[in-house]
């Protein structure tokens, strides 16, 4: 049996839904000219995930209403604002929801969060300033960002800086004995550099490169045995290409992104979506997405003689001896992931647009391109279904 | 012994995106002929809601995350 040290109703407390989500950046491909229409959005996302023996992990319903207005010629304010609700219960360790320590049963709970941005329009370029709130019973996320963008006098190239500042607040209060009460901080700071680049008429190209330093409580308090280092580091590059294909008024979107951490972890991501117009209004956009990381420095990998890792840690716990920087996060070990969607809209008014999304994410240790992978660990699945009704004004 | 810069993957493919799009120089597209290019589908904005859901979803699934742009925020996704 074990013998754990006892740990109150883990759950997804937090949840996947909690942060502050995207703070405001757009991507926008030009410096933009002020939007002559407003527009106003709502968008369901109902996300389920599945892993074998786990019957009961996490479900997510999520409600965002957005809504954009230009103003006077030269500005824009755009806000959302998002509920969600989660309920099941995420793995202790490696791929293992133990109902010893758990408890059964699921539980329930939600999360506010709104953001507000402002944009200046200038005659080559924009600049914006926007900031984000979130909250949940253990978990509040504050962020602030700017942006500012310039173009060439021809408009074929924008470049775009930007900056981010995040802090968050994290009550321990679901975790293991050791954090019970303690209130925890986190801050990130963050910088993104961009160009934008017309090739041809029905060519755009992206460079962006994405720069993040944080410091603060990195563990994730719903595990066991979770210490992971106090600063994290990372650097993205993503490139994006976008062609039209005139003779069948289809559109193709070609990505990649690259990422590497001071954890240890590197991660290719490689998107393609393809957008195809069809009569009356209709568009359908298959897509794939595939992604694969190393494992963290830190990861320990399932021991099939001891998959709770009771007898290499319990023995130091009770000697009172540090744990040392380590973590049984299946997200932080060597995988790859494949992602196949669908998504079909349709205008139906003038103004109207109704769109249906489907995903289904698979998650496994076999996959992962530069291999490493922890076979005790379990695929993970999940499938995301989203339904979106927008309207410009 | 320090490692040579070049040799890091995230310079040398910087270098290539800006040769690339220096082959474009020659050859500048005019402002009449943007029409395909001003359609939403040819930017990069794509369905902020979409892409709000599932960057968050990917965020809190794997260990990698933004790379779009300045964003992301704190989460205890589990």
């Amino acid at each position: 049996m074990k013998s754990l040290p006892t740990k109150k109703t883990h759950v997804i407390g937090a949840a996947l839904f909690a942060a502050a989500m995207t703070l405001p950046f757009s991507n926008a491909a030009f410096a933009e000219a002020a939007p002559e229409k407003g527009i106003v959005a709502f968008k369901y996302l109902n996300y389920k995930e599945s892993q074998p023996v786990s019957e009961d992990r996490m479900s997510v319903n999520a409600y965002t209403v957005s809504a954009m207005a230009p103003i006077a010629g030269k500005w824009s304010i755009s806000t959302s604002y998002t509920y969600d609700s989660v309920t099941g219960a995420s793995p202790d360790y490696h791929s293992n929801i133990d109902h010893f320590i758990s408890g059964a049963s699921p539980i329930r709970e939600q999360r506010d969060a709104g953001d507000l941005s402002v944009t200046r329009y200038l005659p080559q370029g924009s600049v914006t300033v926007g900031g984000s709130y979130s909250e949940e019973n253990d978990y509040i996320s504050r962020g602030y960002s700017a942006q500012a963008s310039i173009s060439t006098e021809d408009k074929n190239t924008t470049f775009t800086f930007g900056g981010s500042y995040t802090t968050d607040t994290i009550a321990a209060n679901n975790s293991e004995w050791r954090d019970l009460g303690r209130i925890e901080e986190k801050r990130t700071v963050a910088g993104a550099l961009g160009v934008t680049q017309v090739l041809t008429k029905q060519d755009i190209v992206q460079l962006n490169l994405g720069y993040s330093k944080g410091r603060g409580y990195f563990d994730d308090p719903y595990k066991t045995y979770d210490y992971r280092p106090d600063r994290r580091e990372s650097k993205t590059v993503m490139t994006r290409w976008n062609h039209h294909f005139a003779a069948i008024d289809g559109t193709s979107h070609l990505s990649y992104r690259y990422y590497t951490d001071s954890f240890g972890i590197r991660a290719h991501t490689f998107g393609l979506e393809y957008l195809q117009s069809l009569p009356h209004e209709w568009t359908v956009t298959p897509s794939v997405r595939f992604y694969s990381q190393t494992a963290a420095d830190f990861y320990l990998p399932v021991d099939p003689a001891d998959p709770g890792r009771n007898d290499y840690f319990l023995p130091l716990f009770i000697a009172g001896t540090p744990l040392g920087i380590t973590s049984m996060d299946q997200r932080l070990s060597s995988f790859g992931a494949l992602t196949l969607g669908i998504k079909v809209e349709k205008r139906i008014a003038k103004d109207w647009i109704v769109d249906l999304k489907y995903e289904n994410y698979e998650q496994r240790a076999g996959w992962s391109m530069t291999g490493g992978g922890d076979p005790g660990l379990k695929p993970f699945s999940a499938s995301f279904v989203q339904v979106g009704l927008s309207r410009e004004f | 012994m320090k490692k040579n810069v070049l040799l890091n993957p995230l310079y040398a493919l910087l270098l290539l995106v800006l040769g690339l799009s220096g082959c474009s120089i020659g050859s500048a597209v005019q402002p009449w002929e943007k029409e395909t290019l001003a359609r939403p589908e040819m930017t990069f904005e794509g369905d902020p809601l979409d892409n709000k859901y599932t960057e968050h979803i990917y965020s809190s699934k794997e260990a990698a995350s933004g790379g779009a742009g300045v964003g992301g925020g704190g989460c205890g996704c589990n």
